[in-house]
């Protein structure tokens, strides 16, 4: 039964996904394009980090290694090459593939930080080589090409990008689910569990770490060779920390114990960058706050949270707690709103602009203007209601987290300290 | 002669204050083992702190200020934030650190803006120590390294010759039995834990008056500070010195330098053989001396994880 459901469920999905992006406008199927690349990033990397137990720090390297790859044949077809365009991020993959291999033989020979550190330096070294190297990665200004046509398709439009796209991450991405569900996908995760003991039933647990990274590395070319496809440009920028360190949030909010925890992440990440980035200078500092709250009150992320709820939804009494979960969403959203303020009003005070303005006003503090409303700052009450609200949602939230844990410790459900649903809604 | 005695002062001064940061990071490490990704964090806090303050009450309070504050800071996130995450391994106080490196980052740029803010030593101290080949030496460089040759030794002796040292590093080696004597390690741990902070927050106002002061410093110094503390190796002081004067001299000799692999191969006759390939083997040494230390750092976490001076592995 569970199976059909989750078909079903699936299939839904994929109907929307399929349908829906021909009645939006250019921005919302650019934004997609986006969310379907950085899903998959976020499934490769994970497969490390949440399957093996390999934390990298610099899946970057393998993303822009795709990204130049797929450029390069891009050229190549445009010089004349019979290549069919859809099979363009295969280069992506077959690079990844091999720098995946060279650089996970190496990073696997240590584990843990000493593991993280490898893989940061190997990212670390391509960003400070690819400027360097005029041929390869274009110089500082990088390399850029143009979609060519292929049969009947153009890939002139977004949509059809954006299909394409689509194809890909679904094939990647099952591709990846089903590999799980092989014997070698149990070994993976058993390498994360009991490493000693794979060794013991007579595996040889650096090349199964080997092949595991690579693999991981392929899908992460694929990825940044879709992204190479979707803007026809890439330069070594793509190897920065920043683009390591975007993947890792989004897997980490998303949920790393859960295969398609990442995905929610990535969607809500990518998603939130692209309506929040006009409106507010301060987005990263917001992912980074969000982050460590997850990490602190919910280290299985917003997937770990729901698979608790949804395997212990018969047991729960759903009464009670749907009640103190409104409570909490209620807590968060006050604690929210109270951060947002005190941020955007802090972004307009020691802004530039606000600069000028007292100096046009003579060194006195002028009002500033702030969510479609006049604010004073020398006014108590501009300084008092972020407070209040800060105050009265922190209230809410500990009471009501204080009730939730004494009911999953009462039996509501199977004790998960891991998956503790707590004050998610400070995170919104 | 001109160029390897300027190179030579540049990079001792420079490595002292690698020295600095990085003393604090591979201490916290080889006592919690955790990898404080915030550590250049606190470096950049230190400068910006130190600036504010200075620019307020003069530039000996923002000196004095700057490690107090983030030393507390590192003191709240030992105490309240670490201790949460702790039970799901090291991986998430890895990630937790990281995590609060980009909020302060962030939270600077709030303030301060994306830009570099005009932090300057004051007036009295802007003039040279010595002239050579007929350039003026800087003195504040000699003061950079100056503070960090006091602190190295404050450091050693406090953690050799005291009482407080020996039960450092007894929580170092064998928490539990420390514990056992009756020492309150917690307490120990969150000490270390400051002191280290607050060393980055030093280094960072010294040297911010010095070096530009912008929200970038942070990630710059950290990925090098990370080099330094791999290649001395995880927790040794002594290993971590010894690198941050390698690390420090390479780059100040490597920028005058436009040594090349083709060149190296030219010694044995292969020069236009190794020219004829372009990209990799005609690529100088000084266009890739960020490229370096990151080769080296990979060569020894992959020959030698345990660094120049680490004991263990």
């Amino acid at each position: 039964m569970a199976a059909i459901r989750n078909t079903l469920l699936l299939a839904a999905l994929l109907v929307l996904l399929i349908a829906v992006p021909p009645f939006l406008g250019l921005g919302w199927q650019n934004a997609l394009v986006n969310v379907l690349i950085a899903s998959l990033f976020a499934l490769a990397f994970n497969l490390l980090i949440g399957q093996a137990g390999l934390l990298s720090f610099g899946h970057a390297a393998y993303f822009g290694i795709g990204a130049f790859a797929a450029l390069h044949l891009m050229i190549a077809i445009e010089d004349g090459f019979p290549f069919p365009t859809p099979l363009v991020p295969l280069a992506g993959a077959a690079a990844g593939l091999l720098i995946g291999l060279i650089a996970g033989y190496f990073a696997t020979m240590r584990s843990g930080v000493y593991f993280a550190l490898v893989t940061l330096a190997i990212a670390e070294l391509f960003h400070s080589l690819a400027p360097r190297l005029e041929a390869v990665f274009g110089g500082e200004s990088g390399i850029s090409s143009m979609r060519m046509p292929w049969s009947d398709i153009t890939f002139g439009s977004m949509l059809e990008v954006y299909y394409l796209t689509l194809a890909w991450v679904l094939i990647c991405g099952l591709g990846l689910w089903a590999y799980t569900r092989t014997p070698f996908g149990r070994l993976t995760l058993a390498l994360r569990d009991n490493e000693q003991r794979v060794r013991f039933l007579g595996y040889s647990t650096h090349s199964v770490k080997v092949i595991v990274f690579a693999v991981s590395a392929m899908l992460t070319g694929v990825a940044g060779s879709l992204q190479a496809i979707s803007n026809e440009t890439a330069n070594y920028s793509l190897f920065a920390s920043d683009v390591s360190a975007q993947v890792v949030l989004q897997t980490f909010v998303g949920g790393s114990t859960v295969f398609f925890g990442p995905v929610i992440g990535a969607a809500v990440f990518t998603l939130f960058s692209f309506l929040v980035s006009d409106l507010t200078r301060s987005w990263v500092l917001y992912q980074g706050l969000i982050f460590v709250l997850v990490m602190l009150y919910a280290p299985s992320g917003i997937g770990g949270v729901l698979q608790h709820h949804i395997r212990n939804r018969r047991q729960l009494d759903w009464r009670p707690l749907s009640g103190l979960y409104l409570l909490a969403l209620a807590g968060g959203v006050l604690i929210t709103a109270g951060t947002v303020f005190l941020t955007e009003t802090v972004a307009v005070l020691f802004g530039e602009e606000y600069a000028v303005a007292r100096r046009n006003a003579g060194g006195s503090l002028p009002a500033y203007e702030l969510f479609g409303a006049h604010w004073d700052p020398t006014d108590i009450f501009t300084w008092l209601l972020p407070l209040v609200l800060l105050a009265g949602g922190g209230a809410i939230t500990v009471s009501t987290r204080r009730h939730v844990t004494a009911f999953w410790n009462r039996g509501g459900g199977s004790r998960d300290t891991a998956a503790r649903p707590v004050s998610l809604g400070g995170a919104a | 002669m001109e160029f390897a005695i300027i190179s030579t002062l540049n990079g001792v001064t420079y490595g002292l204050l690698l020295f600095m940061v990085s003393a604090g990071l591979t201490l916290i490490f080889g006592m919690m083992g955790v990898l404080n990704f915030a550590h250049a964090s606190f470096y950049m806090l230190g400068a910006y702190i130190a600036y504010a303050v200075s620019s307020v009450f003069g530039f000996w309070v923002g000196i004095a200020v700057a490690p107090v504050v983030v030393g507390l800071i590192g003191m709240a996130v030992e105490r309240f934030l670490l201790p949460r995450v702790h039970a799901h391994g090291h991986a998430h106080e890895l990630l937790l650190t990281f995590g609060l490196a980009l909020i302060i980052e962030e939270l600077i740029k709030l303030f301060f803006g994306d830009f570099p803010v005009n932090y300057q030593m004051p007036g009295g101290m802007r003039f040279s120590a010595f002239s050579i080949f007929g350039a003026d030496y800087p003195f504040y460089r000699i003061f950079i390294g100056g503070m960090a040759v006091v602190m190295f030794t404050a450091l050693w002796v406090l953690l050799t010759r005291t009482r407080t040292g020996i039960v450092v590093r007894a929580a170092e080696r064998l928490p539990a039995m420390a514990e056992a004597l009756g020492h309150n390690i917690p307490m120990v741990f969150m000490f270390v834990f400051g002191t280290g902070a607050a060393l980055a927050g030093l280094a960072g106002a010294v040297a911010g008056a010095f070096y530009p002061t912008n929200p970038n410093m942070g990630i710059e110094l950290g990925v090098i500070v990370f080099v330094v503390v791999v290649v001395g190796g995880l927790g040794s002081l002594k290993g971590s010195l010894v690198a941050s004067l390698l690390i420090g001299l390479f780059s100040s000799f490597a920028v005058g330098l436009d040594w090349s692999l083709a060149s190296l191969l030219g010694v044995i006759g292969l020069g236009d053989w190794a020219r004829s390939f372009g990209g990799l083997m005609t690529l100088k040494l000084s266009s890739i001396s960020a490229t370096i230390p990151f080769a080296l750092m990979l060569i020894v976490l992959l020959v030698r994880p345990a660094g120049l001076m680490g004991e263990r592995n």
